[in-house]
Formats: C-alpha cells, sequence, structure tokens
C-alpha cells in the first residue's frame, strides 16, 4: 500500500500525503534504520490543501492552493462574481454547491490572489473537484 | 426502458450491472470514492464521479451526494447492487422523492423485510413456517423470559442485522447476560439500531434460499434454490451451489411454494431471496433479502436467465414475460469466492495491491471480478475480489470443471480464500452433498490434516 521510495524528498513528502488523504489516515510514519520520515494530517493540509487531492501537491514558493468541491452537485460563482486576478482581503464566499436545493458555501479560507477559476457557473462537480485556485503569496 | 442508471456500488458488482445496462442499452454512470478511483467499475462506465474519500460512510453510503449525482448526471433510475444501500428503505424513498426509480422492491417491504422481527410476523401470516422466537428483546430479563420459553440452546440477532453482526449463540442461561450485552453494543455499532430478537438455535441446519422474480402485474416466479450453507465462523457464505443437493423432491417443492406465497402476500416486486434454514423434514423461514444477492450467478447459470437485467426491466416497468411452468433448471452450478482473506488466521481480510493475477477459462467457467494485475485492494470496504462460477450438466462435472477453474487461477499480492475453497470441493462431505452451515472450521481442519 505504500507507495515505493522516489528519489527526492520533496516527492517523496508529496506521495505520502497523497496516500495519507487517499486513504483518511491521520498520519504515515516510517521508520528505517538511519531515518525517520513522518506526515500528518495538518502538514499534508498546508501542503495540498483537503479535499483537494486529486490536485499535484504545490511548491512552496508559489503558495498557490486549489479549493475543491467537498460536496456532488451543481458549482455557482458568488455574487458579485469573483475573477481572475482579483485579490480577496480576507474570507469570502466565492461560489456555492447546490446539492438537493441546499446551499453548500465555498469560502476562500483566508485572503489571496485568485489565479484560475476552474469551473463554469452551472458545471456538475463531484467531491475533490478543485474549482479555484489562490495565491496565498 | 432508462436512458440512464446510476450505480451506486463498487467492486464485481457495480462491473455486473455496468454489463446488464449495456446490454439493454442504457448508459450508466459510476460513484467511487478516492480510494477507488483507479477502480475498473469507474473505467468501463459511461461517466464517473467521486463522491467522497475511503471509508464507507463518507462516500458509498453518503445518500445526498449519491443522489445529487443522479440528479446532475440526469439519471432515471439508481441500481443499489448488494450491501451498502441496497436495503436502506430510506434511500429507496428519497429515490423516489427525486423522481429517481430506485430498481427494487417498494421502501415499505424493503422495511418490513429489513426489519427480521417484523419479517418473521409478515411470514407467520402468509403462512410460511418459522422458527420458534421471539418479538425484539429490550431488556436481558425479556431476554431470560424468552430464552425459557423457546429453550436453550438459542441465538440472539440483530434485528437490523446482516453479515454475522450482533448475532450470538447461546448455549446456556448463565452465559445469556453477556451475550445479549455484547449482541446489542455490536448491533448498535454496526447499524445504528442495537434491537435485538431470539430464535431456537437449529441444530446442524442447510441454509437453502429461494430465488424469486415478481413484475408490476403481479407475476411472481421462483428461479430454484441455492444452497449456501459453506459459510465462514463469521457466518459469511463461501461456496454456493444450485441445486441443492441431497433435497427431495417434497421439500424443494414445499420450499419453492413457499416463497412464492410470501411473495405474493407481501406484494413483492423485483428480485428478492428467501432465506431458509432446512434441518431434516423441518423447513424454517429465516430472512428475505430484498436485493440481488452475491451468489446469484449460480441461479443465472442453471435457469439461463439473466436477474440484473430482469431487476432492470422490472424496474423500468417491463413485464416479465413468463410463468413458471416456462422455467426450467438445466444442470448444476457451484460458485467459489475469492477473498482478499487469510484462511489460516480466522478469515482475516487483508489490504493490499494484487501483484499478479490470472483468471480461468473454457466450458462452463463464468469470473465476476474487478481485480487486474496491480490492482489496490482498499481497507474500507468487503473483501471479496471474484467470484469463480463452474457449470457442468451434473453436479460431478460442474465440481470438476471448478476444481480445474481453481487451480487455473493465480492471485498474488494478498492471502486468499482459493486454496481453502479447492480443500472444501476435495471433502468426501462437499463430493457426497452432506454438509450444513457448522461444517466449513471441521473440513478444513481435516484436509490441513491431510
Amino acid at each position: 500500500m505504500i507507495p515505493e521510495e522516489p528519489a527526492g524528498i520533496a516527492e517523496r513528502v508529496a506521495r505520502l500525503a497523497e496516500f495519507l488523504i487517499a486513504n483518511d489516515l491521520e498520519s504515515v510514519r516510517i521508520e528505517r534504520e538511519h531515518e525517520t520520515f513522518e506526515v500528518g494530517r495538518a502538514a499534508a493540509e498546508a501542503a495540498v490543501a483537503m479535499p483537494e487531492t486529486e490536485a499535484p501537491p504545490q511548491s512552496v514558493q508559489s503558495r498557490v492552493e486549489q479549493i475543491a468541491a467537498d460536496r456532488v452537485g451543481i458549482f455557482h460563482l458568488g455574487r458579485p462574481a469573483p475573477y481572475e486576478g482579483e485579490r480577496l482581503e480576507g474570507e469570502r464566499e466565492l461560489g456555492y454547491v447546490e446539492q438537493l436545493g441546499i446551499r453548500n458555501p465555498v469560502r476562500s479560507r483566508g485572503a489571496g490572489r485568485i489565479v484560475a477559476i476552474l469551473q463554469r457557473d452551472g458545471d456538475m462537480v463531484d467531491y475533490g473537484r478543485p474549482l479555484f485556485e489562490l495565491d496565498r503569496g | 426502458m432508462f436512458s440512464k442508471v446510476l450505480i451506486a456500488n463498487r467492486g464485481e458488482i457495480a462491473l455486473r450491472i455496468n454489463r446488464a445496462c449495456q446490454g439493454l442499452g442504457v448508459r450508466t454512470v459510476a460513484i467511487y470514492s478516492q480510494a477507488d478511483k483507479d477502480s475498473l467499475h469507474v473505467r468501463q462506465a459511461d461517466e464517473a464521479y467521486c463522491v467522497g474519500p475511503g471509508p464507507v460512510p463518507r462516500s458509498y453510503l453518503d445518500i445526498a451526494n449519491i443522489v445529487s449525482t443522479a440528479l446532475a448526471a440526469r439519471c432515471e433510475a439508481v441500481h443499489p447492487g448488494y450491501g451498502f444501500l441496497a436495503e436502506n428503505a430510506r434511500f429507496a424513498e428519497i429515490c423516489a422523492d427525486h423522481g429517481l426509480v430506485f430498481i427494487g422492491p417498494k421502501p415499505a417491504v424493503i422495511a418490513a423485510m429489513g426489519d427480521k422481527a417484523t419479517a418473521k410476523r409478515v411470514m407467520k401470516e402468509a403462512g410460511v413456517a418459522t422458527t420458534p422466537g421471539s418479538g425484539i428483546l429490550d431488556s436481558p430479563r425479556e431476554a431470560r423470559d424468552a430464552a425459557k420459553r423457546i429453550g436453550y440452546p438459542v441465538m440472539l440477532k440483530a434485528t437490523a442485522g446482516g453479515g454475522g453482526k450482533g448475532m450470538r449463540v447461546v448455549e446456556r442461561a448463565e452465559y445469556l447476560e453477556r451475550a445479549y450485552a455484547s449482541a446489542t453494543a455490536e448491533a448498535e455499532a454496526s447499524f445504528k439500531d442495537g434491537r435485538v430478537y431470539m430464535e431456537k438455535l437449529i441444530l446442524h441446519p442447510r441454509h437453502i434460499e429461494v430465488q424469486v422474480l415478481g413484475d408490476g402485474s403481479g407475476t411472481i416466479v421462483h428461479l430454484g434454490e441455492r444452497d449456501c450453507s459453506l459459510q465462514k465462523p463469521s457466518h459469511q457464505k463461501l461456496i454456493e451451489e444450485a441445486p441443492a443437493p441431497n433435497l427431495s423432491t417434497k421439500q424443494r417443492n414445499a420450499l419453492h411454494e413457499m416463497a412464492v406465497r410470501a411473495c405474493r402476500h407481501v406484494g413483492y416486486t423485483n428480485a428478492g431471496t428467501l432465506e431458509f434454514l432446512v434441518s431434516g423434514d423441518h423447513v424454517y423461514f429465516m430472512e428475505m433479502n430484498t436485493r440481488i444477492q452475491v451468489e446469484h450467478p449460480v441461479t443465472e447459470m442453471v435457469y439461463g436467465i439473466d436477474l440484473v437485467r430482469e431487476q432492470i426491466r422490472i424496474a423500468a416497468g417491463e413485464r416479465l414475460g413468463y410463468a413458471q411452468g416456462d422455467l426450467r433448471a438445466r444442470g448444476s452450478a457451484i460458485e467459489c469466492r475469492i477473498n482478499a482473506e487469510d484462511p489460516r488466521s480466522g478469515f482475516a481480510p487483508e489490504a493490499g495491491t494484487i501483484s499478479r493475477v490470472v483468471f480461468p477459462g473454457g466450458p462452463g467457467i463464468r469470473v465476476d471480478t474487478h481485480i487486474y494485475d496491480g490492482a489496490l485492494v482498499p481497507p474500507y470496504y468487503d473483501s471479496l475480489l471474484a467470484k469463480i462460477v463452474a457449470f457442468g450438466e451434473t453436479r460431478d462435472e460442474a465440481i470438476a470443471r471448478m476444481e480445474r477453474a481453481l487451480r487455473e487461477t493465480v492471485v498474488e499480492g494478498v492471502h486468499t480464500t482459493l486454496e481453502a475453497c479447492l480443500e472444501l470441493l476435495a471433502t468426501r462431505e462437499f463430493r457426497e452433498g452432506k454438509y450444513d452451515v457448522g461444517s466449513l472450521p471441521s473440513l478444513l481442519a481435516t484436509a490441513a490434516r491431510g
């Protein structure tokens, strides 16, 4: 189940984080003769932004984070509609996923700049589908 | 006929339903958890949508996400398969409330049959023999009184139960209180319903079940019986066969007649199975499963009828188009379940990666599976990897073909039940069709001693 050991440390951490999220584990610890590796949920969230497990981990320098759908339904942009390049000063509702008549808000989870809007208003989205990319830098 | 159906399941049964839909020209929508993203059912459906992370409550049991997927993908019907939401009356109701056809019986029938105590009462009303037992037991004291009336040994059973959860055998009065506490706790943990009832423990019974189909116009037929007595200590089946060996014509007819009578009484529609305990000349109704069964292929092999196709046709409002007299069983069929389990560790389930797999072929062999080289076996789900089914014109031919098929089969990467199945087939008791629900451990122990 544990992925085979990749070459670089960053790649190793990323693959362990992916494994951890896909299996909904709190942490993964690998102990070897000369080293110990542990990747926990908090670290994974910082690196890959749960539940956006489909997205490749972002580099620390760019601080680009994906916001993903955590419910299945029809995606709608918020009002006023967010736009690419927009700078968010703080927490904001960027849109919502409509599910069985209920609006499930999609929040920015803090300040940042909207790098990309990945779904159109009215698109069907499933669990973990990336909706926005935000630069937290 | 429907234009698009959502398959609310995973694994081999999701593929099985996908095939039936494709045969009817129906487009399919698969759902999957993140742990199943590379699964075959995801690849083979026309569309596939993720409904949550690996753990079952957050994906395959997330009713809102599943119904929302069906609506957003413009499905007309939902096939629940077996397990998960297949016998959840509330799910069937919610589907109907949102204009989706639930491929199964009416929610009220699912609810009545899903509650085992209610099911027994309904069957009694229909004149079907049931095991002596109690209603729901609200306290250890009620359990004590019931056991005194029924007579030891008794069995405590969860009213919402399945898969052996919440079941306890109690041989003597001094063990009752403890068994009651652990059965109710296990039932609560497994089904969020801790209610239990009691039945007389029938010693050395066979588990024989009858397959039924009912359409919306009132036609109800049976498709014979299956013997599912070879069960693990957890009461989960390992080898099934149709028809049941060593059953007198009188007993066979009585079982079939009772099953059809019971279905008429409850106005049953779609596919269902009535499970009976058979002990000597006595036949007792045990429970009704209001869904397709894992072991349905053995019935398909001897009757030549695609049961999943029939489920979809019935749900779409079509008539069966045949009566009991048109149905003829032919030959014999056996199914072996290849599970990711270690028989030497009490059939403990295993997760891992399938490193290599080779499946059998040839005349009379059918394999229903979802695994492939490199497939992941996640830790969250049922351990079933493959069902190998052998048909023969005679039972001996079916056994010979099954033995050959199992020897051709290779599954590497996890422990499996393959060798255990081969060992069971080779025993004198299986050859002679003389086994019951308690036989499996002793047969395996005998085989191990060589």
